[in-house]
């Protein structure tokens, strides 16, 4: 088919745009965002477990962690952890043989865990619990705080049969939000 | 087409349903040598049967102990020192006994890991003498282990009648 490029309103149809003074059309299109539960969670890389002036009290160190959760009006959350590296290494502390525990305070968003928790190896053990509809930062229905925040006081035994030397584990943190 | 389109949904609805993030901290401790101890008689009464001298006065003061010491050339001791010499003028003294001869003596006992003191001590108290060691390794039950010292104070008839005390303080290190 032949393009008669005698009627210039083609020219300017074809691309894209009309002449000052032509014909300019509206429309309306429809916007929509699912917003979804989600989690995110900050830790310090590492902590220290220091021991008291008054001899074979247990050592004792602390963490704040920093998280973000959106939890949907029928959902919830929880914040979670697990040794997934015991003491290493050997002859010193053991998490599976129930020589870690902590508390949690201060809880910006949720609610920490009550009393004292006895770290694991195997299972997660209880941080915090988001309830249904929480939110970070913005005011309002969420939390004013963002990020939110927890504090954890790990609590390590010292036995006289531990050997001296250093020793480390791994904690993992899991949040989650539905 | 249409069971595609059930398995995207499907998927959205599980992304939808959790969600979830980790992060990690490491934990870190360091164990030093260490060692505590607790006398279980605040109060060792010194006492003697005998009513002609035959027999010096004698009383055992118990304790329980904590150690950790070096794997490798660590050490320990229990020591004992008269910190406070017998009160009251004319009867016994560690310091200044009223007659040669006179003396606070002791043996000890002293549990596994720890090797009680030689034969018997004379108590003072310008020193610490001995009442038990350790050596590299060595490690306690989390409880405590039990520890003693039977002391011996000499019965001379110069002491004036009367009730008289010492303190004895103890000491554990490790290293």
């Amino acid at each position: 088919m032949a393009v008669s490029w005698g009627k210039p309103w083609v020219v300017w149809l074809a691309l894209g745009a009309l002449p000052v003074g032509g014909t300019i059309g509206t429309g309306s299109q429809s916007l929509s965002a699912t917003v979804y539960p989600v989690g995110s969670i900050t830790v310090p890389a590492s902590a220290a477990l220091t021991t008291s002036a008054t001899k074979f009290q247990p050592f004792t160190g602390s963490v704040t962690l920093s998280y973000r959760a959106r939890t949907s009006p029928g959902g919830g959350g929880n914040v979670t952890l697990s040794v997934t590296s015991d003491f290493a290494p050997p002859g010193g502390p053991s998490v599976a043989a129930g020589a870690l525990a902590y508390t949690c305070s201060g809880s910006t968003l949720g609610t920490a865990c009550s009393g004292a928790q006895t770290a694991s190896t195997t299972l997660q053990t209880p941080v915090l619990a988001l309830p249904a509809a929480a939110c970070t930062g913005g005011g309002g229905a969420c939390s004013g705080q963002n990020p939110n925040s927890v504090n954890l006081s790990f609590i390590l035994a010292d036995d006289p049969g531990y050997a001296t030397g250093v020793y480390s584990a791994r904690v993992t943190f899991t949040i989650s939000a539905t | 087409m249409h069971r595609y389109v059930l398995v995207v949904v499907c998927a959205l609805l599980a992304l939808a349903g959790l969600a979830s993030a980790q992060n990690t901290t490491l934990l870190t401790v360091a164990i030093g040598p260490e060692a505590a101890l607790s006398v279980t008689t605040s109060t060792t009464p010194l006492a003697t049967t005998s009513t002609t001298f035959g027999n010096p006065f004698t009383g055992t003061t118990t304790m329980n102990y904590l150690i950790r010491t070096s794997k490798s050339n660590g050490t320990g001791t229990i020591t004992v020192q008269i910190t406070a010499d017998f009160s009251g003028a004319g009867g016994p003294s560690v310091g200044n006994p009223p007659s040669t001869g006179d003396a606070l003596i002791y043996t000890c006992a002293v549990s596994a890991p720890g090797t009680p003191c030689s034969g018997t001590q004379t108590a003072a108290t310008k020193t610490a003498t001995a009442v038990g060691s350790f050596g590299a390794g060595a490690s306690s039950t989390k409880a405590g282990n039990a520890a003693s010292v039977a002391w011996s104070l000499t019965d001379d008839p110069a002491y004036a009648v009367g009730t008289y005390a010492a303190t004895a303080t103890f000491t554990i290190s490790a290293a």
